[in-house]
Order: structure tokens, then sequence, then C-alpha cells
């Protein structure tokens, strides 16, 4: 039972930032000029993956196909709505590919934060400093390099989580550890992901 | 100090498999703290950076049957729009995802007491076995008996505050209780404590107290 995140012998590489950098590209392109060919470049790469995504959450090859189509539709009509400024074009299509899945599952949507809130509390971070903005892309190398720092005990409960769609309760249980050791991997490893990421932004 | 959501019960908000319950729950603390939503912001990085750690599969279609797709499949109408239709209506201390789950103003609903100065609104509609889903308003003063949980139990406190062993928790706080803790919570605002509750299973009782309350309050 070993899946971790990011299983790469080598680290995250100067090809894996320029994918993020063209994946991002590609979904500008699509919301601006709706471009087919940064789509089907787009497609080919993220397709077959948001379909193991979903078989890996427990549905069928059939209802994963067809669940993977329709995603990929949304990706191609609501590319405009994508911001590159923030999120990675990988974040933007798991929120999808997630909440996608949720809709299939159950008859109520996913509960987000209304950004129109009065209540929304707003902290400078929020909008983010210019020189965070600056490069997203960065952002998500230096993530995959905290990721890939992890021991791999702490790897593994965060792929069951994302890719096994299972709480930390049934983590536990299918791992045959005590809850709060899965808890403690947990927090340890968002820990140490929040360090890397702060350390890396002040140098 | 403010209390937040542990990042085990983040990771399970990105990751997106809680009940809608959790999920409004977890979106009311969301939008009053900025460091939560922080972090899940970075928990739905981690899950896009997740893509990458599977093989593709094959897909049946490609990248032209989408292209084609487009012109013959209508736009689905997203579910999130459904339960918008009931416009939330604004009222002090309560998010909007909370917001446009209520028929009226907190002042009007039609409460019902579980003891003296105890009162509960049920929002859930889901079978018991899956967790409740209440508001409880509890009067300044007022007591609840020590129990424990079988899951876990999310608080969110929308006005006044409360105690227990773990600490002080007002407006805007969150507990994120797991199966482990016992608490016994008291009010100690002057105002009535107000909380929505979200629990994945029954609590259960140490008292004698508590367990003739239990099927009363439901949680
Ligand atoms: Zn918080």
């Amino acid at each position: 039972m070993d899946a971790p995140l990011l299983q790469k012998a080598e680290g995250p590489s100067e090809a894996t930032q320029a994918l993020n950098q063209r994946m991002r590209d590609n979904l500008v392109a699509i919301g601006k000029n709706r471009d087919e060919q940064a789509f089907s470049d787009f497609y080919n790469h993220f397709a077959g993956r948001v379909k193991s995504f979903l078989i890996g959450k427990g549905l069928t090859e059939a209802v994963a196909d067809e669940l993977s189509q329709e995603i990929m539709l949304i990706v191609w009509r609501r590319a405009e709505s994508y911001n590159p400024d923030k999120a990675a074009a990988s974040t933007w299509l798991f929120t999808i590919a997630r909440n996608r899945r949720i809709d299939y599952l159950r008859s109520n949507a996913r509960i987000e934060v209304d950004l129109d809130d009065e209540m929304l509390e707003v902290d400078e971070d929020d909008h983010m400093t210019h020189e965070a903005q600056v490069d997203l892309t960065q952002q998500s190398v230096r993530l995959e390099q905290a990721l890939l720092k992890l021991p791999q005990e702490q790897r593994q409960v965060m792929h069951l989580s994302f890719f096994r769609g299972k709480s930390h309760g049934a983590i536990a249980q299918w791992l045959d550890l005590p809850i709060g050791t899965v808890k403690s991997r947990i927090r340890l490893a968002m820990q140490s992901i929040r360090t890397e990421i702060m350390t890396a932004e002040s140098e | 100090m403010m209390h937040h959501l542990t990042d085990e019960t983040l990771q399970d908000y990105a990751s997106g498999v809680l009940n809608s319950s959790m999920e409004t729950l977890i979106a009311c603390h969301l939008t009053v703290c900025p460091v939560c939503r922080r972090n899940a912001i970075l928990a739905e990085a981690i899950g896009g950076l997740s893509f990458n750690d599977n093989p593709a599969a094959e897909m049946k279609a490609t990248a032209s049957d989408i292209l084609a797709m487009d012109k013959t499949v209508p736009e689905a109408h997203p579910s999130s729009l459904q339960h918008v239709s009931q416009p939330a209506i604004s009222q002090p201390g309560v998010p909007r995802p909370l917001a446009r789950l209520l028929p009226t103003t907190l002042d009007d609903l039609p409460w019902k007491s579980f003891g003296p100065g105890l009162k509960q609104y049920n929002l859930g509609s889901q079978p018991r076995k899956e967790g409740a889903f209440k508001l409880l308003s509890l009067d300044p003063g007022s007591k609840m008996s020590k129990h424990k949980h079988k899951h876990r139990e999310l608080t969110y406190i929308i006005s006044g505050s409360y105690s227990d062993d773990i600490g002080h928790f007002k407006a805007g706080d969150i507990a994120d209780l797991s199966a482990e803790h016992h608490h016994s919570p008291h009010v100690d605002s002057d105002v009535p404590c107000i909380s929505l509750i979200a629990t994945d299973a029954p609590v259960q009782f140490d008292s004698l107290f508590g367990k003739i309350v239990q099927p009363f309050v439901g949680i």
C-alpha cells in the first residue's frame, strides 16, 4: 500500500515548471481566443489523469470516462473564468473535477464561501502581494518540492486523501492505524509544506 | 485568539469527502477566517498537483469529440445555482452559506425547546445515522451535559460564547472536535450562545441525564 504523492526519482525539474506554464497558457488562450489547439494540448495532458483520479475515488470506469468528458467540456466553456494570477491550472482543474464528482454523487452542489458575502473577512495576504503574484508556477514548483521532501508515511496519507477519496477517519481504518496517528501525519505534512513555502518566499 | 479548523478537516473539505452539512459549516468559518481560507487554497493546490501522480487512463473521446459536444450538449444547469434559489436573508453574524438555508431571521425561527434555556432548530433532512445538522440556542449560564462523539463534531459559533475544558469559544470560532474529546460546554456570555452544529454520527452521552436528553437534542 504505497502510493505517495509525486513519486519521482528526481526533484521537480525545469520540465515540470515548463509544463505548468504551458497548461496555464493553454487555459488563458482557450478563455481569450477559443483556441482549439490549446484545448487539445490541455486535454491530452489532463483528461486521462482526471479519469484516473475519478476511478481512484471509487467511480466505475464508464462513469469516470463520462464525467471526465463533461469536466473537459466545462474547461472549454468556462476557461474565461480562470484567473492565472490566482491559481495554477492544475488547481483550477482539480476544483472543477472535485465539484463535478460531488454533483454526480449527491443532489446538492458543493457549498463554498460566497465572495460577495458582507461578512467576508479579508486580510492583506488575500490580494496576494505583487511578489507572490509574480510567479504562481514558481509557487507550485515550491509546493512540489515541499511535497517531495515529506517522509514517505506523510506522503501516503496525503495521497490517500486526494486520490482515494478518503476522509482521515477512513484512511486510519484503511491503513489500520490509530486515527490520531493519521491526524498527526497530516498536520506534520501541512506544517512542513507551509514552512517550506514561506521560507522559499522570503529567500 | 481564534479557534480554527484542523488541517485534517481542511484537507477533507478540500478533497471533497464531507457531507453538505459539514461543508456549510466550514464555509461559514472560511467566510470570516482568512487564515483557514488560505490553508484550504493550499490544500486544493496539493490536490491539483496530485493529478500528476497517477498515470493517465485511456479516454474514449478525443479533444475534437469534446469540441463537437460543445455544439450539441446544452449548458448544464449547475446544481450550485439550485440552492441559491432561496435568497439569503442578511442578518448579523450569519454567513451566506448558512443564511441560504434559513427561512427567516434567527429570532423568528420556529425553535423547539428541549430544556430550560435550551432550544434547537433542525436543519438536516438527512437520516440520523449520517449525523445531525442544527442550530442550538443556549441561554446565558446554561451547561450541556458531558458528552463525547463517536466521530466528529463541528461547531460554528454565531453569537455569544461558551467555554469548556478546551477553551473559550466566541462568534466566528469553530470547535473542531474529534472522537477523543469529552466536553461539557457552558455558556459564559450575557446573551444566548447560538451555534451551528454538524456531526457525522450521533453523540454518546456519559450521564443518565445526557442519555435521556439525547433523543430530544438529537446530536
Ligand atoms: Zn480559521
